[in-house]
């Protein structure tokens, strides 16, 4: 899959989860933490709930659902509900302001 | 219920439901207020009961936490309206939040410990139903719900307590969605609270966690036993009393001059203002000390008479089951269990700014005197124990009881809020207690109730019985 355009950089806001939706594929999700930006599925790893209805707490992205806990960088998972995998996040690049992402679904299933 | 295509067309209503209350005349007339007489049904008929559930815990306010036992976002306690369990949790908006706790799913009781700091939301442990701090549903497991177009989130949550209200720190619920402000509830009777949660200016706090017990009786007789019954002192504790004191319980020099009972909408404190008395009990020469001089200090805020009520031998009761001893510090709700038995819960109050080894001997005293192995409340426990159940026997269900001390005292003269009667051995209060009980019984609307001739002091004229 080819790097698309998903959003424009200073939507993505330190500490927070925003939901963007792009045509014909799943909702994606992003988030800036300590400056950088994260692109990652907004569909929980764990039961199809969005993430972006969660929270950012100490480095992690909290579901607010049964609050599985995933690790910025590593998307470690952390409080794991049974059977939940760790999170995987796309390769994604600023551009003059643009975010452009990989989405390789793929990818995200573990 | 069907599974062919043509059912489930109507998707479920998953809203909440508070009922009407209805008209129980019949229940009413077991006190008669003529005779001052109550029928011993109101203590062991479980139609009488699931009556009290529906008529009473279902409308009135109802205590629920004290502000302090829940600073933060998040933070909870789960407690009991009636028989309903119930959890209270402080919201990021600093509001505070009250819910049944009985997942809409198959009802499993959702939370299971008592209280927690900074909750993220409740998951049921049936099947993974997760509901945020504000009770509403965020999300399911399985995989399946969000593939389920009929299956609209957002309509369904944890059933919310209709109202919650608080004053000067104490947190109330509501399950009617008509019942008056709670300062209306409450009426004159908040003079009688700020003695305990006004007589200082940095207000006061629950320290210490609670103490939980069970007693074999019906929920009222400790709640009439608070409402006005200092009668039962001088016998019944009278060996505790020796044991801590040295000597009887003593009601001070003025009683006669100083003592009364007041009662408003059923609610009632009876007190001999002689100010320390009841601390005294706690066994600690320091709270004395700190007491009197409270009490000294306190002049400004709550005039003379109130100053000395704070430590005085003094006992009261918001109806229908929130009691609370001035001078003793302890708060307490008896929640009901059935005809024949209550949930005791217990705290300590304190005054912020009040030192802390006050604190702790206050927290100490209560213990050691008004818990299940304090030397007050194992006195009471039987006696409530017994009255409770020698009512098995059939014929002995059917004989009258006595509640006619004080007939003819009201005092119409002394600058007091409520109905006011001379001397705090008195039996008014009980007597208006349970005319409160019955219009509670007899009246479905809340026009009725807070109108009421009987239990809302009219000029100081009306009173029960006289
Ligand atoms: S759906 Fe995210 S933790 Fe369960
Ligand atoms: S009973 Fe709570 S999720 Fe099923
Ligand atoms: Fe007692």
């Amino acid at each position: 899959m080819s790097m698309i355009e998903i959003c424009d950089s200073s939507q993505i806001i330190e500490g927070e989860i925003t939901k963007i939706t792009v045509d014909g594929i799943p909702p994606i999700a992003v988030s800036r933490y300590e400056g950088g930006i994260f692109v990652f599925p907004d569909t929980c790893p764990h039961a199809d709930e969005s993430l972006s209805e969660g929270w950012v707490e100490d480095g992690r992205i909290i579901c607010g659902v049964h609050f599985a806990e995933f690790e910025f960088e590593t998307g470690e998972v952390h409080n794991r509900p049974i059977g939940c995998p760790n999170l995987t996040f796309f390769k994604c690049e600023d551009r003059n302001g643009k975010v452009f992402a990989i989405l390789n679904e793929e990818k995200t299933d573990v | 219920m069907c599974d062919n295509n043509s059912c489930g067309s109507a998707r479920p209503n998953m809203k909440p439901v508070y009922p009407k209350a209805d008209k129980y005349p019949e229940f009413a007339k077991l006190v008669d207020e003529e005779k001052s007489q109550v029928d011993r049904r109101v203590f062991t008929d479980e139609e009488v009961y699931q009556a009290e559930l529906k008529q009473i815990f279902a409308r009135a306010w109802l205590f629920l936490a004290h502000d302090s036992q829940i600073p933060n976002p998040g933070d909870f306690i789960r407690t009991s309206m009636g028989e309903d369990d119930i959890i209270v949790v402080r919201q990021r908006d600093k509001s505070v939040g009250a819910f049944i706790n009985s997942c809409p799913h198959r009802g499993n009781r959702v939370c299971h410990v008592d209280s927690g700091k900074k909750s993220r939301g409740f998951i049921c442990n049936y099947h993974g139903w997760s509901f945020g701090i504000d009770g509403g549903l965020r999300g399911t497991d399985g995989g399946v719900y969000d593939k389920d177009e009929t299956f609209e989130k957002s309509e369904i949550g944890l059933p919310p307590v209709a109202q919650v209200q608080s004053y000067k720190g104490l947190i109330f619920g509501a399950f009617d969605p008509e019942a008056p402000s709670l300062e209306e509830f409450l009426g004159d009777f908040t003079f009688y609270l700020d003695i305990m949660l006004d007589n200082d200016q940095g207000g006061t706090e629950f320290i210490g966690g609670a103490i939980k017990s069970e007693i074999s009786c019906n929920w009222k007789f400790p709640a009439e036993n608070f409402v006005g019954d200092i009668l039962h002192a001088s016998w019944t504790h009278q060996s505790g009393a020796q044991a801590i004191l040295g000597g009887g319980v003593d009601l001070g020099k003025r009683y006669d001059e100083l003592a009364f009972q007041a009662s408003i909408y059923g609610h009632g404190i009876e007190s001999n203002l002689d100010k320390v008395g009841n601390t005294r009990t706690l066994g600690y020469p320091d709270l004395v000390d700190y007491v009197f001089d409270l009490s000294e200090k306190a002049k400004d805020r709550l005039g003379e008479v109130r100053a000395r009520a704070i430590g005085a031998v003094s006992s009261s009761n918001v109806f229908p089951n929130f009691s609370f001893l001035p001078g003793q510090n302890t708060f307490r709700v008896w929640h009901p269990r059935g005809p024949d038995k209550i949930e005791l819960v217990v705290w300590t109050i304190v005054n912020k700014n009040a030192p802390d080894h006050i604190k702790e001997q206050y927290r100490k005293g209560v213990m050691m005197t008004f818990s299940p192995g304090g030397v007050f409340e194992m006195d009471d426990g039987e006696n409530w124990e017994y009255s409770t159940k020698v009512n098995e026997g059939y014929m002995t269900r059917q004989q009258p009881l006595h509640y006619a001390l004080g007939v003819g005292t009201l005092d119409e003269e002394r600058d007091l809020p409520g109905i006011v009667h001379k001397g705090s051995k008195n039996e008014a209060n009980q007597r208006l207690f349970y005319s409160r009980w019955a219009e509670f019984m007899k009246y479905d609307n809340w026009d009725d109730l807070q109108n009421s001739k009987v239990t809302l002091p009219q000029n100081k004229k009306q009173q029960w019985s006289d």
